[in-house]
């Protein structure tokens, strides 16, 4: 069974990410280090456990611009078999809801029978790609996947939802989006990272997939770091007499007790 | 009619938190009063409750298809309330169900997704939304050029107000033509009075401090004095001492409660990412230059399983 999953490159967790003065909406991209979206390596690893069971090919598709091409490069290293790439500035800075069309029309030209990708993308912090992927492709959508079942035509899924959990099965292909608690992800060895250098980066572009970008549909106007926290109360000594001013703070300063 | 469209979501035959929230937002958008419906599934007898939220109409579907929540389902009812009313601006909860239907209704109405807003400025330049990005690193202000506007509101942040209150006018609307590609098996619910952290006013959350599965018994008793819900570090998760759906930050959840108490744990910038919005943060933490304690507006330093069980106490006390 082939399997798609998407790929999105985003700054590191610890990165200090900090607004553009001279680009209103942007942020400053020169210094950041960059990784493949935590999430994502979840997605990578469901997809290569399942491709290795059921044999078939997993591919990488990735909306970057050319930097990107080290998110696709580390999945190759874990083991994905090849990538399709769409650099088009109009891809890069559309909503994901655009992306998700780009997306699925570069899905619909690949024989996958499962699409999977992060649950959420932690830099625009969206969860919405694999509910808007699943419209765009006519097929079923799972959300924050916590475990996976694949049979031939079907896959089972069990999913968090508020206050439980809920097990779906769905047909096949469906797109699912997928969570930490599905697995850990593979260190790449050397070899692999080796290896994965060879490994084919097909480049498609939006006229190739017959779309024109739209105007953009929303813009970031204003990006702003939120006040500071801190300059807070710090106690020490004696644990009664500590919890005796935390108790009056709560009550007095918060209004919590 | 134009207007603003309002899912209200239920649990358990009840109204949840994240619609009075919603509500909220429509009201802050400014618009004429009769401008707000809401879309109820299933739980019709909740339909005139509706009215006390300030909503002039009710869209109503019912069926057994909605039984269990099926995104596509969902998705679906509310694509058809939002094309009855010509709505040109869709408001639901960023709950787990909300952020799930909102994606693919966004992609079905040929929509533009605003997801988990904290704030609506309003001034001479029109409306912008504010939503945290890069893991709250920044405040993001967002103008829309296109309709419909799907939006979707951060639990916990937007309180729910006065509404005026309607005699709202009901309006059965049917799905017609769906094929579900879901089927569900089972739906699992959590044990009774074991609160949700997305929507908890009030979080205690262990991390490699409290020492294993045990130590969690410690905040297990500050949160019931509280009535709060448990969070958790990933360095606790990762230990296997409490499940990942207790995990908050970057690869968890995403949380705003009105306290947040972190015991035994140090702060990092990816825990920080999921409860660095919190309004107060409590710290209790035996190393005072673990960078929780700048953080936290009140900093407690020494064994979190010696003030633990005294600040309980102290708790209670007050209380009563
Ligand atoms: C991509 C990525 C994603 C991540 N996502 C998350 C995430 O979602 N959530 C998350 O939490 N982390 C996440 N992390 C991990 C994060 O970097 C930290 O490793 C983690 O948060 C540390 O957990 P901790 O604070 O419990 O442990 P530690 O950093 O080990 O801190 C333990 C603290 O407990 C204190 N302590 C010890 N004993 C006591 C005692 N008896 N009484 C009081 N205090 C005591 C210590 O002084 C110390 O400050 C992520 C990391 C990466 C790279
Ligand atoms: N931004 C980047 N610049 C250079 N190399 C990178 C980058 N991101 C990932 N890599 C490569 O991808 C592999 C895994 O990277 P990492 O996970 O950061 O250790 C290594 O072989 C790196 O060379």
């Amino acid at each position: 069974m082939n399997i798609a999953v998407i790929l999105k490159q985003v700054p590191d967790t610890e990165a200090n990410v900090a607004a553009d003065p001279t680009h209103p909406g942007k942020i400053v991209e020169d210094t950041l280090k960059f990784i493949l979206n935590p999430y994502d390596e979840y997605a990578v690893e469901e997809a290569l456990v399942i491709a290795e069971k059921s044999g078939g090919e997993v591919i990488g598709v990735c909306i970057g611009s050319d930097r990107a091409e080290w998110a696709i490069r580390t999945a190759m290293a874990m083991g994905i078999h090849r990538a399709v790439f769409i650099t088009d500035p109009e891809a890069v800075e559309s909503d994901i809801i655009t992306q998700a069309k780009i997306l699925a029309s570069i899905i619909k030209t690949l024989d996958v029978s499962l699409i999977l990708c992060g649950r959420s993308w932690i830099d625009l912090q969206e969860d919405a790609l694999a509910p808007a992927l699943g419209h765009f492709l006519n097929i079923a959508h799972v959300s924050n996947a916590g475990k996976i079942d694949v049979d031939c035509l079907k896959a089972t899924v069990i999913r968090e939802l508020d206050g439980g959990t809920l097990e779906v099965r769905v047909t096949l292909p469906a797109v699912i989006s997928c969570s930490k608690e599905l697995n850990e992800p593979r260190y790449p060895t050397l070899i692999a990272i080796k290896r994965s250098k060879n490994k084919e980066i097909k480049r498609v572009t939006l006229s190739d997939l017959g779309m024109t970008p739209g105007t953009p549909r929303s813009f970031v106007t204003d990006l702003q770091t939120p006040s500071s926290r801190g300059k807070g109360k710090i106690v020490t000594g004696d644990p009664a007499d500590m919890v005796k001013e935390a108790v009056q703070w709560l009550s007095d300063e918060a209004k919590i007790i | 009619m134009a207007g603003i469209l309002v899912w209200a979501e239920t649990h358990n035959n009840a109204i949840r938190k994240s619609t009075y929230e919603a509500a909220t937002v429509g009201k802050l958008l400014g618009r004429p009063d009769d401008d707000m419906a809401a879309v109820l599934i299933n739980d019709l007898d909740l339909a005139q409750s509706l009215g006390t939220l300030g909503f002039s109409k009710v869209y109503t579907l019912e069926g057994e298809i909605f039984n269990q929540y099926a995104s596509e389902a969902y998705c679906e009812a509310l694509a058809v309330a939002a094309e009855e009313m010509h709505a040109d601006t869709i408001i639901l909860g960023a709950t787990s169900r909300g952020r799930d239907i909102s994606g693919r209704l966004a992609a079905r109405l040929d929509g533009v997704l605003i997801s988990d807003i904290t704030d609506i400025k309003t001034d001479a330049d029109g409306i912008r939304f504010v939503r945290p990005m890069y893991s709250g690193k920044l405040l993001a202000e967002i103008r829309i050029d296109h309709q419909p506007a799907i939006i979707t509101a951060r639990p916990n942040v937007f309180a729910s107000g006065e509404y005026d209150v309607i005699e709202a006018d009901i309006a059965p609307l049917a799905i017609t033509d769906i094929s579900i590609k879901t089927q569900v098996n089972q739906a699992l619910q959590a044990a009774k009075g074991v609160l949700d952290i997305g929507e908890a006013d009030i979080i205690v959350s262990g991390g490699r401090g409290v020492g294993g599965p045990e130590g969690f018994k410690a905040i297990e008793d500050l949160a019931q004095a509280l009535n709060a819900a448990i969070g958790a570090s990933r360095a606790a998760v990762d230990s296997g001492w409490i499940p990942y759906k207790h995990q908050i930050g970057q690869t968890g959840k995403v949380v705003t409660p009105t306290l947040y108490i972190a015991c035994g744990i140090s702060g990092a910038i990816q825990h920080f990412a999921g409860m660095g919005s919190s309004r107060f943060i409590i710290a209790i933490n035996n190393d005072p230059e673990s960078p929780i304690m700048k953080k936290a507006d009140f900093a407690i330093v020494g064994d979190l399983f010696k003030i633990i069980p005294v600040l309980k106490e102290e708790i209670l006390k007050h209380r009563s």
